[in-house]
């Protein structure tokens, strides 16, 4: 007997009047709206003392009313007059599989009730009133429901009322498999077949493929000779294995191939070599704990305290489901954190999303005529914000650092970065606590969910273009506090037990990758895979294997330890489960039941994968410089500029993120009284350390269309100097690198790659800033069709995102960006040159041009080590990096951040129009109080580059060379273009 | 710390979040601190028996599921329901804060109008935006039979919820008002809030932000003053930094938010200079 509770609330409701406002605001004919929470249970609680009992979780009676329905019979006398006056009912849930985390807590809070327990699903329904046809709530309907994860159904009032409300529907699993078996594959077949096997899988009895492995026909034929050697063909479950462990997403093999003259690979050349020569050359003053080596990169915070730091991508997922994409990325990203050394403490969350333009209307297909559209810019941006949030906030984790970045080439494949900092005592026991291994005899630990079909291929997806055949079981939603369950219970109550040896993550191929990894250090393992709880029944070996599921970690715990460990976190509402144990066999084995699943080298399994040497090519691109008319109206160029996505205010997403959580904000996303966002934060995640921690991002993708080495420099530099501004120490701040590419598999795009890597490995050794973590996605390319049915591929600009962590020895050293104070001293440091290709006001102007911002890599260091002295002794009141939109858009900024005037007058050869918008690199404005002028010029003695350019003032203008602007106006501009979301 | 000094436990569990910087609050002002895990409490409930003030800090109890607040006050009126009345029977002082507001309110321990500890009779709902709001705010004191409001007027203090929204019938309003029993409002400039966000960020009836049982012994309040002890936490720091220094002025430490604790630590006899630092 399936019933349906119903929850209506009676009161004005905040969720339905946002909607309403929404549906309004699209022009849709809706007059009201009302939202009913609705959780079905498949076996209805028939004693009406218990489900009236239960009933008291889902309903607040001081402002709702629930009522139970079951099929067949009439639902109760005031049901009808209860749901009021509406014309259409359209009901969202879940399909069948997908993450239900309220359906996951309403069956917690039954069984709790009950003491028994129930599987209940939540899905809700909305009644609308307004002149509506079917295609207009099936219009509705599909604005508010993905139908890769939802289903939507709608009934209107004459059938409602006719019969008795919406249907049942229980999204329960049910696979058909005729029963889980291991298969063989058969590698005696042609070439043809291999290429068919690498890119569509393995295939099933019926003729159907069972999705992409992702492999080359050089990697097939690898696998081929192996098993060939063996005597056999491979099973199911090793090739599976292969694929997952060998795809660019896990073993970044781009990165590790030789490359041209590099026989060391991009990645050991530039990235690793930088840090090494980095640390060699600062001797006593490293301070890199484990960079490379874990799944964070951990510097020291002081004598007690470890700051790791990690940033990810999750850009295919969140194509295809913004909302479980982006969630997915930053829990996972979480996970990173507690899975370095013996667990980090996730103190701080940061984000950035590089979008499309959420203002128009893009159209495209990943099938031919019109089939399988992709999401529109708005509904992507709008998922993966609310992604963030959910994840970010539900975790208690705070989230103060971030970015967005428009381009219309990121319409198929956005970009979504999610990373979190932590902390961790350098000593555990008397042990430096990011040493971990497992140990032989170790048994295999996961705990916190189960597996599911979540993910299945999500690895070997990540490394391919999204078409047609981009698997739906892609996506996964993250469930927060399952999550934050076992966070807690690891990092604030067991991990000084010293009960495990190692701990890692459940990310990109699941207990593949994590128990693969992890037996590295042992030597070999053996795992049951029939031990691996499940979801629900009939998975197949293989994709238990693979399965992507979240919120799962991996521990090697001795035996000894089982029983105390497994009660501990019984006790904190945790799920754990003892699948197999580690050892030193040398061999990768998997049983299922018994029979044998895999039994490979760990070697081959490793090392196996065949060497791809690379080739490149190189051509600079951009346009001739233009020959563009001096503005007529240079303050209404200004105010246009403000409004500019790549410059306006991101307030409406730093206000859902909860940045105070934890009471370590200092300073905040959104500064100054007049609110500009800031593209630096510091934050004190110790609150008994007087230290504090400053985070920064650096990006500059448009300039990647003229050179990727300017472009690369370009993210470096901004990152190191926003970070400097905000009061960093240029002595003790790290980097992390992510490359987000597109057709890496075409000599020019690997040319782009190369010349970027060089690029930052020089940059980096002269600011002696130490690359301590990093990832890279290589193919963000969308390959369909456009409106008319044309082909099309759309590839990303070449991106990389630069985050900068740094320490600071006092709090006190923070500098926000607002000026503070009237009749204050405003400098320019760093020099400004004609440099506006690629900038925001070519592109304003319809141009590229050809002159990207290059930039002197020793000025550059002498000025940030100067600004580091001057703000340990608090000389500046207020500073700047210059940005996107140059000096023009920076001094705007902070006179709205102020509330104040400025008065500002620079010497300067160049036209005003390129001295306002040039994008030169280097600069950073700060206002300076009279009292501390001499001292502050003397800090500043022997840099070239310093100007005293004006004052702060009493009046609400910002005059630059005589143009008048209004504040008000400036700041009116810079905040409505995303002040509606 | 003295073996006299008074007890405070924080509760925590399931997606409360803010358990340490709470307890670091209790702790600073002098308190001896606890963090316990629901799951412990309700195996050894008579520990609420040694104890003088108890916390539910904010956080995001079961992912706000079926409604901020509602599946934690479940747990916790199944597991230790009767013990929870019976604490604040006794002169004890209790403080829900954020997610912690919603959970004392879904248990019933405030406003507890006529003394119906146990019934729900508020309802802190979703913000009139739908959205989450994270900014600061500031408040006035409304009301002063609470002790953990003794002498304080206003405060600047940050909010962070999707559901902070106070809503009740009338006669409940009415009630409150007539008791006293409004603690805490939002204001803009000093003056009322009426409802204009930002200044009231939810929406909440008669700018509502906090309100006490009859006692006023139970203070439940959405805003964070954990989050707002100390001056380096406020949005304006960076200004205020500005100006000591201008002045040539020591920088106050210590912000608003840490009145609260201190006024716990007082009504159990702490004399302000025995605080820890």
């Amino acid at each position: 007997m399936v019933q349906r509770i119903e929850v209506f609330t009676l009161t004005e409701d905040g969720r339905a009047k946002t909607l309403e406002d929404q549906f309004k605001k699209s022009g849709q004919k809706v007059d009201s709206v009302r939202v009913v929470d609705v959780y079905t249970i498949e076996e209805g609680i028939k004693d009406a003392a218990s489900l009236d009992d239960c009933l008291k979780s889902f309903t607040n009676p001081v402002t709702q009313k629930a009522f139970v329905l079951e099929a067949g019979q009439e639902p109760a006398n005031d049901y009808m007059e209860t749901a009021g006056d509406f014309d259409w009912a359209l009901e969202i849930g879940y399909l069948p599989g997908v993450t239900d985390n309220i359906g996951h807590t309403a069956s917690e809070l039954t069984a709790l009730t009950l003491g028994r327990n129930k599987t209940l699903y939540s899905s809700r329904v909305i009644l609308l009133k307004g002149t509506l046809s079917e295609d207009d709530v099936k219009a509705l309907a599909a604005d508010l429901h993905n139908p890769l994860i939802q289903r939507a159904s709608n009934k209107n009032k004459a059938q409602f009322t006719k019969e008795g409300g919406m249907d049942a529907f229980i999204p329960r699993v049910v696979l058909d498999n005729k029963g889980a078996a291991i298969d063989s594959v058969d590698l005696n077949v042609s070439d043809e077949e291999l290429i068919t096997i690498g890119k569509e899988g393995i295939k099933n009895e019926d003729g159907t493929r069972r999705g992409p492995l992702g492999m080359s026909l050089l990697y097939m034929q690898a696998v081929q000779q192996h098993f060939a050697k063996e005597g056999r063909n491979p099973t199911d479950v090793e090739l599976e294995t292969l694929a997952q462990t060998w795809s660019e997403h896990c073993k970044h093999t781009i990165f590790a191939s030789p490359i041209d003259d590099i026989k060391d690979g991009l990645y050991k050349h530039y990235i690793k070599g930088a840090t090494n020569e980095i640390r060699k050359a600062r001797g006593d003053d490293d301070f890199c704990i484990s960079v490379f080596s874990d799944n964070s990169g951990g510097i020291i915070f002081d004598d007690n305290w470890m700051i790791t730091d990690k940033v990810e991508t999750h850009n295919s997922p969140s194509a295809l489901d913004p909302f479980g994409g982006a969630i997915t990325g930053i829990v996972g990203v979480n996970r990173d954190c507690l899975g370095f050394g013996q667990g980090a403490k996730p103190v701080l969350n940061r984000y950035g999303f590089c979008l499309a333009d959420p203002r128009k209307d893009l159209e495209y297909y990943r099938g031919k005529n019109k089939m399988n559209p992709t999401l529109s810019p708005d509904t992507i941006m709008k998922g993966v914000v609310a992604g963030v949030e959910a994840g970010g906030n539900q975790s208690g984790i705070p989230t103060p650092q971030g970015f967005m970045y428009f381009d219309d080439r990121y319409v198929g494949k956005p970009l979504v970065f999610a990373g979190t900092v932590g902390v961790i005592p350098r000593e555990i026991n008397g042990k430096p606590s990011h040493i971990k291994s497992a140990k032989n005899g170790d048994r295999i630990v996961m705990i916190g969910g189960k597996v599911g079909r979540d993910g299945i291929h999500g690895a070997t997806f990540s490394s391919v273009a999204l078409d047609e055949g981009s698997p739906a079981t892609a996506v996964q939603i993250g469930d927060p506090i399952t999550q934050k369950k076992f966070m807690d219970a690891i990092v604030k109550e067991i991990r000084g037990l010293g009960l495990y040896n190692a701990i890692t993550d459940n990310g990109a191929g699941g207990l593949a990758s994590s128990v693969g990894e992890m037996g590295e250090s042992s030597g070999g393992f053996c795992l049951a895979l029939d031990k691996v709880p499940l979801k629900y029944p009939g998975m197949q070996p293989w994709e238990i294997w693979i399965s992507e599921s979240q919120e799962r970690m991996t521990l090697s715990v001795p035996a000894q330890n089982i029983d105390t460990l497994f009660k501990l976190l019984e006790k904190r509402g945790v799920e754990a489960w003892d699948i197999g144990e580690f050892n030193n066999s040398g061999r990768a084995v998997l049983t299922w039941h018994g029979d044998t699943a895999m039994d490979m080298s760990m070697e081959f399994l490793h090392d196996g994968i065949p060497e791809t040497p690379l080739k490149t090519t190189f051509t600079r691109g951009g346009e001739p410089e233009p020959d563009i008319a001096e503005p007529s109206d240079y303050a209404k160029m200004l105010i246009d500029m403000m409004g500019r996505l790549n410059i306006c205010s991101k307030e409406f997403v730093a206000a859902q993120y909860d940045h105070n959580v934890q009471g370590s904000a200092v300073l905040g996303p959104i500064q100054g009284r007049g609110r500009v966002f800031a593209d630096a934060t510091v934050s004190r995640p110790v609150l008994n350390s007087k230290r504090a921690a400053v985070l920064s991002q650096g990006l500059a993708p448009r300039y990647s269309d003229i050179d990727t080495h300017h472009m690369a420099r370009a993210a470096l530099d901004t990152a190191v100097r926003n970070a400097i501004a905000a009061g960093g120490d240029i002595d003790h701040l790290a980097l992390l690198d992510n490359i987000c590419w597109c057709s890496s598999d075409e000599p020019e795009r690997l040319g782009q790659l190369k010349r970027a890597m060089a690029a930052i490995y020089h940059l980096a050794k002269t600011y002696r800033t130490p690359f301590i973590s990093g990832k890279d996605s290589m193919f963000n390319d969308f390959r369909g069709y456009d409106a008319d049915n044309n082909p099309v591929t759309i590839s990303v600009p070449p991106t990389l995102l630069i985050s900068a962590i740094g320490v600071i020895e006092d709090v006190a050293h923070a500098v926000s960006i607002d000026p503070k104070a009237a009749g204050d001293l405003v400098y320019i440091l760093g020099e400004t040159k004609d440099e506006l290709g690629g900038s925001e006001y070519y592109d304003h102007l319809g141009h590229l041009g050809n002159n990207v911002p290059e930039m002197h890599d020793e000025p550059n260091y002498a000025l940030y080590r100067a600004l580091t002295i001057a703000n340990k002794q608090q000389l500046c009141a207020s500073a700047m990096a210059v940005g996107f939109g140059g000096l023009g858009v920076t001094l705007a900024k902070k006179a709205i951040a102020s509330g104040l005037g400025m008065d500002i007058s620079i010497d300067s050869d160049l036209r005003l129009d390129k001295l306002l918008f040039s994008e030169s690199q280097g600069r950073i404005i700060v206002t300076v109080s009279p009292d501390d002028q001499s001292a502050f010029e003397t800090t500043m003695s022997g840099l070239e580059h310093v100007a005293l350019i004006g004052e702060v003032t009493n009046y609400n203008h910002l005059y630059i060379n005589g143009i008048k602007n209004d504040i008000e106006a400036l700041s009116q501009s810079y905040k409505s273009t995303l002040g509606g979301y | 710390m003295t073996n006299t000094a008074p007890k405070a436990m924080v509760v925590t569990g399931y997606g409360l979040n803010s358990e340490e910087e709470t307890a670091f609050a209790f702790e600073r002002v002098g308190f001896n601190t606890v963090i316990r895990h629901i799951n412990d409490l309700a195996e050894n409930p008579n520990e609420l028996y040694e104890i003088q003030a108890l916390s539910v800090p904010g956080g995001f109890s079961y992912g706000d599921d079926t409604g901020s607040g509602n599946a934690f006050a479940q747990k916790m009126r199944l597991t230790i329901g009767d013990a929870l009345k019976e604490f604040v029977s006794r002169d004890t002082l209790t403080l829900g804060i954020c997610n912690g507001c919603q959970i004392v309110v879904n248990l019933g321990l405030a406003p507890a109008c006529d003394g119906q500890y146990g019934v729900r009779q508020v309802a802190v709902t979703h913000n009139a935006s739908a959205r989450y709001q994270c900014r600061w705010i500031d408040l006035g004191v409304t009301s002063h039979k609470s002790p953990w409001l003794e002498g304080v007027v206003n405060m600047h203090i940050p909010v962070a919820h999707g559901e902070g929204r106070f809503m009740m019938d009338d006669a409940t309003l009415k009630t409150l008002k007539d008791n006293d029993q409004i603690a805490l409002r939002y204001t803009k400039d000093g003056k009322p809030a009426n409802g204009e966000f930002p200044y009231n960020p939810n929406g909440s009836t008669d700018d509502i932000a906090g309100i006490t049982d009859e006692s006023g012994r139970v203070l439940v309040l959405m805003p964070h003053p954990e989050r707002g002890m100390f001056t380096w936490q406020r949005d304006d720091f960076a200004v205020l930094k500005d100006q000591a220094r201008r002045l040539g002025m020591p920088l106050p430490e210590e912000a608003d938010g840490l009145a609260l604790f201190e006024n716990a630590a007082r009504y159990f006899g702490v004399n302000a200079m025995k605080k820890t630092g």
